[in-house]
């Protein structure tokens, strides 16, 4: 009888988790990663497969809802992809010469340190659009989404270097560790490239899946995808993001914000325990 | 539907992505109707045990043959896994067509990006698991 309840436990964390995850443009491995390894007494290696299927359910679940109603802006996700996929090879080459730990520590510092820019920008509903000019313009990063009260906002980008910096990172983290990722992609469009908050999520949650399937060959191969997890996790998340996705398009932008900036503080403190050698 | 049209880039991705999730979800589900009906409420904690030292690390087979055998014999984990990698599956088939869907409507441009990522994407996955040093 152990079972059907680890696996009903899990399955209803995984909602919550998709839920959040589909908001904040993250995959909700925040969640889920403690909840197995803390509650349930999982293997982290077990856990980190568990994240990664969770990461493409959220991603997949969601996209399809913010990608019809035009929230993500695809041209913006396709060029920042550039990052993430080449930062993932990195990341595995590199693998076994990193220090883990003390990059977890040096990402987890950064991402305390951008939730002061985060915080400042609480309230502000859409940003002042920049001009479109340089490799914006060549790119055509720019785009319009509709909001809650049918009108069409239009936007603008700036500095592409910042968000192909962030998804990068990213990219690198992701194959590395298999998690932190999605927090360096929301933060490189918000405050590098300028991208209304819900953009910047819904554009994250679309590369998040991308990013994870990059790194999801070698967690299959090595056996770390349990499919014990797998069931629940994948079922329970794609319900969740879902539920996410419908939220979001009802909610206004520093409402989302706010949320990330939660989120944000606990991924942080996360990566820091994590690299202080306490597995969260 | 005209492909030229670029809102029918959202239409196509949208329904590229709901479906791979719908059929991964009901793939899954079918591998969890079988493992109630093979284990019913016996427990099944042997199956969460790693072993570091050993690959792949848990008690379950990953290889291509043994999904094979095991989606023919109705297997439970090995439909469960068939599941996983319809999900996995699914983002990288949205990034294959959207390198058409650019070719559609003639942006030369992001042609070539997709095609990038697609290519790096495509290296990552299936490569960098079996080239030595990598991933360690």
């Amino acid at each position: 009888m152990i079972i059907f309840e680890f696996v009903l436990i899990i399955f209803l964390v995984s909602i919550f988790a998709g839920v959040f995850g589909s908001i904040v443009g993250l995959g909700g491995g925040v969640v889920i990663i403690p909840v197995l390894t803390l509650l349930l007494g999982v293997d982290i290696h077990f856990a980190i497969g568990a994240s990664i299927v969770a990461i493409i359910g959220t991603s997949s679940g969601a996209a399809s809802t913010y990608v019809k109603d035009k929230i993500t802006n695809l041209r913006v996700g396709m060029f920042l992809e550039l990052g993430s996929a080449s930062g993932a090879i990195v990341g595995a080459a590199v693998a076994a010469y990193a220090n883990s730990a003390a990059l977890e520590l040096v990402f987890g510092v950064i991402l305390i340190a951008s939730l002061v820019p985060t915080i400042l920008k609480i309230g502000e509903e859409i940003p002042k659009s920049p001009e479109l000019k340089g490799l914006s313009k060549r790119l055509s990063l720019k785009g319009s989404y509709p909001e809650r009260d049918g009108k069409t906002i239009e936007y603008n980008t700036t500095r592409p270097a910042a968000g192909l910096i962030g998804t990068a990172v990213a990219g690198v983290l992701s194959g590395l560790l298999g998690i932190g990722g999605g927090a360096f992609k929301v933060l490189g469009m918000d405050l590098g490239m300028k991208l209304p908050m819900k953009v910047s999520t819904t554009t994250s949650n679309f590369m998040i899946g991308v990013t994870a399937a990059a790194s999801a060959g070698i967690y299959f191969v090595r056996g770390d995808v349990n499919p014990l997890l797998v069931a629940p996790v994948a079922l329970g998340i794609l319900i969740g993001a879902a539920i996410g996705a419908r939220i979001l398009l009802r909610s206004r932008n520093r409402t989302v914000r706010l949320v990330f900036a939660l989120v944000l503080a606990v991924t942080a403190v996360q990566m820091i325990l994590g690299a202080l050698g306490v597995t969260v | 539907m005209n492909l030229k049209d670029p809102e029918s880039m959202n239409v196509v991705i949208g329904n590229v992505l709901r479906y791979g999730v719908l059929l991964s979800a009901a793939v899954i589900l079918f591998g969890v109707v079988l493992f109630a009906a093979a284990n019913g409420t016996s427990d099944s904690s042997t199956m969460l045990r790693y072993f570091p030292n050993q690959l792949p690390h848990g008690i379950f087979p990953v290889s291509y043959q043994s999904l094979v055998g095991g989606l023919v014999e109705f297997n439970a984990i090995s439909w469960i896994q068939l599941g996983a990698i319809f999900l996995i599956a699914t983002p990288v088939s949205r990034v294959l067509i959207s390198v058409f869907l650019f070719a559609a409507e003639g942006d030369r441009l992001y042609i070539v990006i997709t095609a990038v990522v697609l290519t790096l994407l495509l290296f990552s996955m299936l490569v960098t698991p079996f080239i030595p040093g990598f991933n360690a």
